[in-house]
């Protein structure tokens, strides 16, 4: 494993760094109490080149390697302040993005990589269901093969990007009776017939990045729009669910680094007692332990990528990684708060709302209990 | 019609007292002239963006960004040597001599060190046309001519100027655009051309010695008063200002 960057994956992330901090961060505190998506930032974005990351220039991307595509989402987040965008841009690729990247018919892939790649367009994903979520192939949402059509029926829940999406890959059963091996995938474009996305899903965090209730009634969908084969569903989920664990939390990892950075100037900033308050034992624990999550949750994420991107299969480094680095940033937003005493608890303070945004991470992609049984599965238990 | 944009490295204006002090940008005038040559090209005015600079491998790092902005291709004169403006518009025009452009474009000055000469002695090197401090700028008659409003002191002034022609740039011009993760990519396949004075014909002589520099003296810390009555006699006997 070679984590030392060359000259241009040095260029690529410096440049990714001053984006960052430079075009994103404003409204943040307003847009997180309003629930209110930067549109704007997110075409900024797109044209600077971070949705399309990973995906080969043919199609409007840049073609980086994983390991080169979390560090520059691992920068994004050190710069940008805005974990709502981020969450929404990380559905984005990791779900709608990368499974079509990976499975999409040529004629699939020209019409939504370039426009999914340069920020005109927002993908999103629909998998879980009211009665479905960590049993996620149990599926009631149906599919039925009409013609040159399949009409959807049913409904899906905790759609990220939902209200503001484009095209939606939408996961339903084609044959309920073979189970896992009944479920199709389907990009299901904004404006279809019998197509409902509710209003918007207000939440604790990520407040930023839209979510709603998506509804099928006789929806229709040209067969055209079938991503992969008829039955392939369940194996298509489960191989972009592998890249979305990888990957959704490196803009967290930059968080966390830049959390600590914040944490460290403020305790040697605050006077009490006459000293600053990092000299005491109690808070310099803290900071210690701080940048130990920082930087065991780095080297989970880029160790992954960095299998991902010699083509070993990653399942166990993914689960382990996703279980890892959000229990780390939860407790690094925390330790956060207390350090900054009555002030971390305010909102202009913006540590606050850095907590609320990381708490969603122990349950979106899968909980924390279903990593750990993943984990557990693969070690034989 | 080719333009030839020529920028320096300098040190990060906007850098803070605890960053490194070794990083170095584009002088942000010159990104202004940089961003100008762009837009010109865009709207179909221009065929070709040349940038050249001046200084020792190091720039290459800021010959990139110009050329991740959109400039086709690079020249760097390889010369580490602090030179004086008019050794600067010296290796300019003999680089003009050599690519022959219609339009020469650069920051009004550079703000490491205020000069602000390079454009005007380059002009007057070349006999051509100047135009300085410009904040607009549209072409005439077929390319031959160019209308370009000027900041001065006194308000804006708008000249014609004849083409080929020498064009500085202020800071209301444009705001430059931001080096995308594309742009960066495409500007590893662009070529940046090396030279030296030698190459060129031009012996670099400075007309200027820095004989030696200093900070300027350190402020002592004021004083309080305790009435009006002992500030005014504080003012007439001490400052002598009333």
């Amino acid at each position: 494993m070679d984590f030392a960057w060359s000259e241009q994956q040095r260029e690529l992330l410096s440049a990714v760094d001053r984006f960052a901090s430079e075009q994103l961060n404003y409204d943040v505190i307003a847009n997180d109490r309003d629930a209110v998506f930067n549109h704007e930032a997110w075409k900024k974005c797109g044209a600077f080149g971070i949705q399309g990351l990973p995906v080969a220039e043919e199609y409007g991307g840049l073609a980086q390697d994983p390991l080169t595509t979390v560090a520059a989402l691992e920068r994004l987040g050190y710069g940008c302040k805005d974990n709502g965008l981020l969450f929404s841009i990380n559905a984005h690729m990791w779900t709608a993005i990368i499974p079509l990247f990976y499975n999409g018919t040529e004629a699939q892939k020209k019409k939504f990589l370039p426009g999914l790649c340069n920020g005109s367009l927002i993908g999103g994903n629909a998998m879980s269901e009211p009665n479905s979520g960590s049993d996620a192939f149990r599926l009631a949402t149906t599919a039925a093969k009409k013609g040159a059509k399949y009409i959807l029926n049913g409904s899906k829940i905790f759609v990220t990007n939902g209200p503001i999406a484009d095209v939606i890959l939408v996961f339903a059963a084609t044959d309920k009776a073979k189970g896992a091996s009944g479920i199709s995938a389907f990009l299901v474009e904004k404006g279809a017939p019998g197509l409902d996305v509710s209003r918007k899903i207000q939440k604790m965090g990520v407040r930023t990045s839209p979510m709603a209730e998506v509804f099928f009634t006789d929806c229709e969908v040209p067969e055209e729009n079938l991503l992969g084969k008829e039955g392939a569903g369940s194996w298509l989920f489960t191989r972009s669910m592998t890249w979305e664990r990888g990957c959704i939390l490196a803009s967290a990892v930059g968080t966390m680094q830049r959390l600590l950075e914040t944490c460290i100037r403020y305790a040697n900033e605050r006077k009490q007692g006459g000293q600053s308050i990092g000299k005491f034992q109690l808070v310099a624990t803290k900071i210690v332990d701080m940048k130990l999550r920082v930087e065991s949750a780095r080297h989970m994420l880029y160790h992954c990528a960095w299998a991902a991107g010699h083509r070993k299969a990653v399942y166990l480094e993914a689960a382990m990684a996703k279980l890892h680095i959000s229990d780390c940033w939860v407790k690094c937003c925390e330790d956060a708060i207390q350090i900054h005493g009555g002030y971390g608890y305010m909102v202009e303070y913006e540590v606050e709302r850095e907590l609320r945004d990381a708490i969603g991470s122990k349950l979106y992609s899968g909980t924390s209990e279903i990593q750990r049984n993943i984990i557990a599965s693969l070690l034989g238990l | 019609m080719k333009i030839l944009v020529a920028f320096k490295s300098v040190p990060d204006p906007y850098a803070g007292p605890g960053d490194s002090a070794s990083k170095s940008v584009i002088n942000p005038f010159d990104e202004i002239a940089i961003e100008e040559a762009l837009r010109i090209r865009e709207r179909s005015e221009a065929t070709e963006i040349v940038g050249i600079t001046i200084g020792a491998p190091a720039v290459d790092e800021q010959i990139r960004a110009a050329l991740a902005m959109g400039v086709d291709r690079a020249i760097r004169i390889d010369d580490a040597r602090a030179l004086d403006p008019y050794a600067v518009a010296r290796i300019l025009r003999a680089l003009v001599a050599k690519e022959t452009p219609q339009v020469v474009l650069m920051g009004k000055q550079a703000v490491d060190d205020d000069s602000n000469q390079v454009g005007q002695m380059l002009a007057g090197l070349l006999g051509w046309p100047q135009a300085t401090f410009i904040s607009k700028i549209e072409f005439l008659d077929n390319k031959t001519r160019a209308r370009c409003t000027r900041e001065t002191d006194g308000g804006l002034e708008v000249i014609a100027i004849n083409l080929p022609a020498v064009v500085t740039t202020d800071l209301r011009l444009n705001e430059p655009r931001y080096v995308s993760l594309p742009g960066l990519m495409k500007a590893r396949k662009k070529p940046i051309e090396v030279l030296t004075c030698d190459q060129l014909g031009v012996t670099v002589q400075p007309l200027t010695t820095t004989l030696s520099t200093s900070r300027p003296p350190k402020r002592s810390a004021g004083t309080r008063v305790e009435s009006i009555e002992e500030l005014i006699v504080k003012l007439r006997q001490e400052a002598k200002v009333l």
